[in-house]
């Protein structure tokens, strides 16, 4: 009798598999994760759930930047973007060439809709981009009222009100895109994109659908969320419970923990740094970093390597810069970095006078070597505990360094600005694709108004700004690449006004079943077309 | 009835004297507020330059931005103005999202009730329920393992209780999500129980020393000697006359709940005014800070002129415009 019931169950069990098998509507698709091209089962179901950190969308006014940067959720697209190696591929634009003196003329793809069915054309990237931009002052682009105009309906040339051959390399940005003339973008963003905007529920979710007029490749997922967890480890136990599927922004202490858990921990290239920024224009107490000497000490006195095992999990790179090699392409090379030399640390001390007194931190003219080191871009929390260590190590050569852990980054530019430290310790990244981007911005004397708190205390002068000067006017990307090199060889290698620890790079955490994701070195490029999810 | 004075009642008059209290109160808490905030270290003007530009903002970006947020006003001026405009409910445009911040507080308001609420609430009853059975079974086992339990509650911090539950509860049994409102009911679990249960483990010791004391006096003992059964002892003269003490206590735990919420929503992802505070912080949104202040501020005083109300009803001794009763203070 109970042989005769199993058989029965057996036999529903099976035809119950077979029918499910059959009844399955899912295709089969070439995964390209983790380099695998097995053909794998695609889920059923498409729809992949995201988990950020905070939620930065502003809805107010033109500059509204909701479901564009953070994140970027597939609305809109921008006429060229920027690849996982700092490449510029074409995407609104088909092709675009520069013209002399200083004028961008962009091809507009045709046959383009945007989703509330407006067609894509020069008139509408005017209004969009261009003028969106010259409303905000400019941004990086230097745009102006009387910037762009319109050569036919798909043709447009862009002329900066001042000299700004990097137009290319900055329209990649994520918070260039392409917005549909008439649109409310921070209520209802509408783009060209693979997704369709949802719904936005402030600090909750953005949901977006996709859109099955796109243009390029069809977008396996049918819909994407995007949540925000405020709490790190709130995003990784809602990635562990399944609550999501992807994570943006896992702590390098977690990575362990989650491969063991079958968590994919993509990574990507560097696309950012952790350095320390020497204030060169202190006053008393904080003006020793002025002496070029007291700088190669702290330089040659710093373990990158252990903080790159010990503390940063063998999860960053020993580079040495704060551009993104990969964006400098071949001549990321001149960037020499400094190799850490504890005993030449000493005799540089020693030779500059400052002899070690009887509690071990060198003196000079009675006056201590103390220095103050400030943490907290993007917070302190994020960059702990780097500072202990650097302390730790430089206190082997004699020098006493007071850490001072700011806990955001409005306290730690408020300390830039009041000059109360000797060093800056901060991590940041570059979302653009161009090489001269950070070190311009922070370092150099060159950038409109030239008052930023950054350049009064970091800027090395000459020859630095003087190379990155020439990038501004400079057409060609190779020569601007060799100029941005040769300007961070000047800060990091001759000058060390800039004390690079280390590379470093976006960490994703994956579910197993999440396939074709392209880790990219700034979040606000990933794309999310070639994503799907996998039955298993 | 209690003697009346131009027809109102002493208690009436009372709240009416308290009540009168609180607009000088959450004016000068609403100056320490700006105060403070114009000493924190960070440039609002700069954060929000630095949003607007996508850089560091030069001098000339920073000085418009003062005039756009209207900082570069006398701070005297910039006080009287946000006050003048206060008094009529406008406190000002978030610095960050250049919403309205009475509408923007208005909106996360219930989010935080949805939270506090059952966890005040929640945190009674179990405080109720656990302090009085540790009472009656003063030193036995059960009352040892209570007390071992509220102890441990007490002294362990919300997040931690908070990620404990979450790994418990959503990553193992999978039971609740981790954090977020989808769920509808089920995503108020857990973060009503990290909020409720450490006020819960105070207020049960509370309870239990308080119960202990009043079931050591004449009257308590004269009940047992006319029969009464224990429970009937505990439940009807015991607990009642130990209630002033603690909606004292109550009162205090709920001004900690509401801090709570800060660090709760942040883990649990919860839209309430705790992640508004937080983001308004990072971001140097005072006009946001000071209203959240402003509406904490506002229900800490709510809340204690409602228990020094609630005194009077559960203590007809301490009613106002009675002659005070020896020992009932």
């Amino acid at each position: 009798m109970f042989r005769i019931l199993a058989r029965r169950v057996s036999i529903i069990v099976a035809l119950a598999l077979v029918v499910a098998g059959c009844s399955d509507s899912s295709d089969t698709s070439d995964s390209t994760t983790g380099g695998s091209t097995l053909p794998v089962a695609l889920a059923a179901k498409q729809e992949l759930t995201v988990g950020l950190s905070q939620d930065q969308n502003t809805t107010e006014g033109g500059q509204a930047s909701l479901a564009s940067t953070a994140p970027n959720a597939g609305v809109y697209e921008t006429l060229l973007y920027m690849g996982p190696n700092f490449e510029i591929k074409p995407l609104l634009a088909e092709r675009w060439e520069f013209r002399a003196p200083n004028t961008f003329r962009f091809f507009i793809r045709k046959g383009v809709k945007f989703h509330d069915g407006q067609p894509l054309n020069a008139q509408a990237v005017k209004v969009g981009v261009f003028d969106r931009a010259a409303t905000a002052g400019g941004l990086t682009l230097k745009a102006g009222p009387e910037s762009t105009v319109i050569v036919d309906d798909y043709t447009l040339d862009f002329t900066p009100k001042i000299a700004n051959l990097r137009v290319f390399e900055q329209i990649v940005h994520a918070s260039y895109p392409v917005i549909a003339p008439g649109s409310e973008p921070g209520k209802k963003p509408v783009g060209t994109g693979p997704f369709r905007f949802v719904e936005y529920v402030a600090k909750e979710r953005i949901v977006v659908e996709r859109n099955p007029d796109y243009w390029g490749e069809r977008p396996t997922l049918d819909k994407l969320t995007f949540r925000f967890y405020p709490d790190s480890s709130s995003r990784r136990l809602a990635l562990e419970a399944g609550e999501i599927d992807v994570a943006f922004d896992v702590p390098r202490a977690d990575v362990k923990s989650l491969k063991a858990k079958g968590i994919q921990v993509p990574t990507a290239a560097v696309g950012g740094y952790e350095v320390l920024f020497a204030d060169l224009t202190g006053k008393a107490p904080y003006d020793l970093l002025a002496d070029p000497n007291l700088r190669k000490a702290v330089a040659l006195g710093i373990d990158r390597k252990a903080i790159i095992t010990g503390v940063l999990e063998d999860l960053a790179t020993p580079d040495q810069s704060m551009v993104p090699p990969a964006s400098l392409g071949t001549h990321a090379s001149a960037v020499k970095g400094v190799t850490y030399d504890p005993v030449a640390a000493r005799k540089t001390l020693d030779d500059a006078g400052w002899k070690v007194g009887s509690s071990g931190i060198r003196e000079k003219d009675g006056r201590p070597l103390k220095l103050t080191l400030v943490s907290g871009f993007p917070t302190a929390e994020v960059l702990k505990p780097v500072p202990t260590v650097v302390q730790a190590q430089l206190k082997t050569i004699g020098i006493d360094v007071t850490i001072d852990e700011r806990p955001d980054s409005a306290s730690f530019r408020a300390k830039i600005t009041t000059k109360e430290g000797d060093l800056y310790l901060e991590q940041r990244s570059q979302n653009d694709a161009d090489p001269s981007f950070l070190p311009v911005v922070f370092m150099s004397d060159i950038t409109e108004g030239g008052a930023a708190p950054y350049q009064a205390a970091f800027n090395p002068g000459q020859p630095f700004n003087g190379l990155l000067r020439s990038t501004l006017s400079e057409p060609n990307l190779d020569k601007v690449q060799t100029a941005v090199a040769e300007a961070m060889h000047n800060a990091v290698d001759l000058q060390n006004t800039v004390v690079a620890l280390a590379g470093v790079y976006p960490i994703y955490g994956l579910r197993a079943n999440v396939q074709g994701f392209v880790a990219h070195p700034t979040a606000q490029n990933v794309l999310w077309g070639s994503v799907r999810l996998t039955k298993s | 009835m209690s003697l009346r004075h131009g027809g109102l009642s002493p208690l009436q008059r009372y709240v009416g004297r308290r009540l009168a209290v609180v607009l000088p109160t959450l004016l000068g808490m609403s100056f320490l507020v700006f105060s403070v905030a114009s000493l924190t270290p960070g440039d609002p003007a700069e954060e929000y330059a630095q949003r607007v530009t996508q850089r560091p903002p030069t001098a000339a970006e920073l000085a418009q931005a003062r005039h756009e947020l209207r900082l570069d006003r006398p701070f005297a001026v910039q006080y009287v103005d946000w006050v003048a405009h206060a008094v009529r409910g406008d406190l000002g445009k978030s610095f960050f999202t250049r919403h309205s911040v009475a509408a923007e507080v208005r909106h996360r308001i219930p989010f935080t009730l949805q939270l506090a609420v059952p966890a005040a609430l929640l945190s009674l009853v179990i405080a109720m329920a656990v302090g009085t059975v540790s009472a009656f079974y003063r030193n036995r086992p059960l009352d040892q393992v209570v007390r071992v339990l509220s102890l441990a509650g007490a002294s362990m911090p919300s997040f931690w209780l908070a990620l404990l539950l979450v790994i418990g509860f959503s990553v193992r049994l999978r039971l609740f999500p981790v954090a977020g409102r989808q769920d509808g009911l089920a995503s108020l679990v857990l973060p009503v129980a990290a909020l409720s249960l450490p006020s819960a483990a105070v207020l049960s010791r509370f309870i239990r020393s308080t119960l202990l004391e009043v079931l050591g006096e004449d009257y308590v003992r004269s009940a047992r000697a006319k029969g009464a059964r224990e429970v009937a002892v505990l439940t009807r003269h015991a607990l009642r006359n130990s209630l002033v003490p603690v909606v004292t206590a109550f009162g205090t735990s709920l001004g900690h709940l509401l801090a709570g919420t800060v660090v709760i929503e942040s883990i649990f992802a919860w839209p309430g005014l705790g992640t508004l505070t937080l983001d308004a912080i990072h971001h140097r949104d005072y006009p946001m800070l000071q209203a959240f202040i402003l509406f904490a501020g506002l229900i800490v005083i709510v809340i204690n002129l409602v228990v020094d109300v609630s005194y009077a009803v559960i203590d007809p001794r301490i009613r106002p415009g009675r002659r005070a009763v020896p020992g009932a203070d």
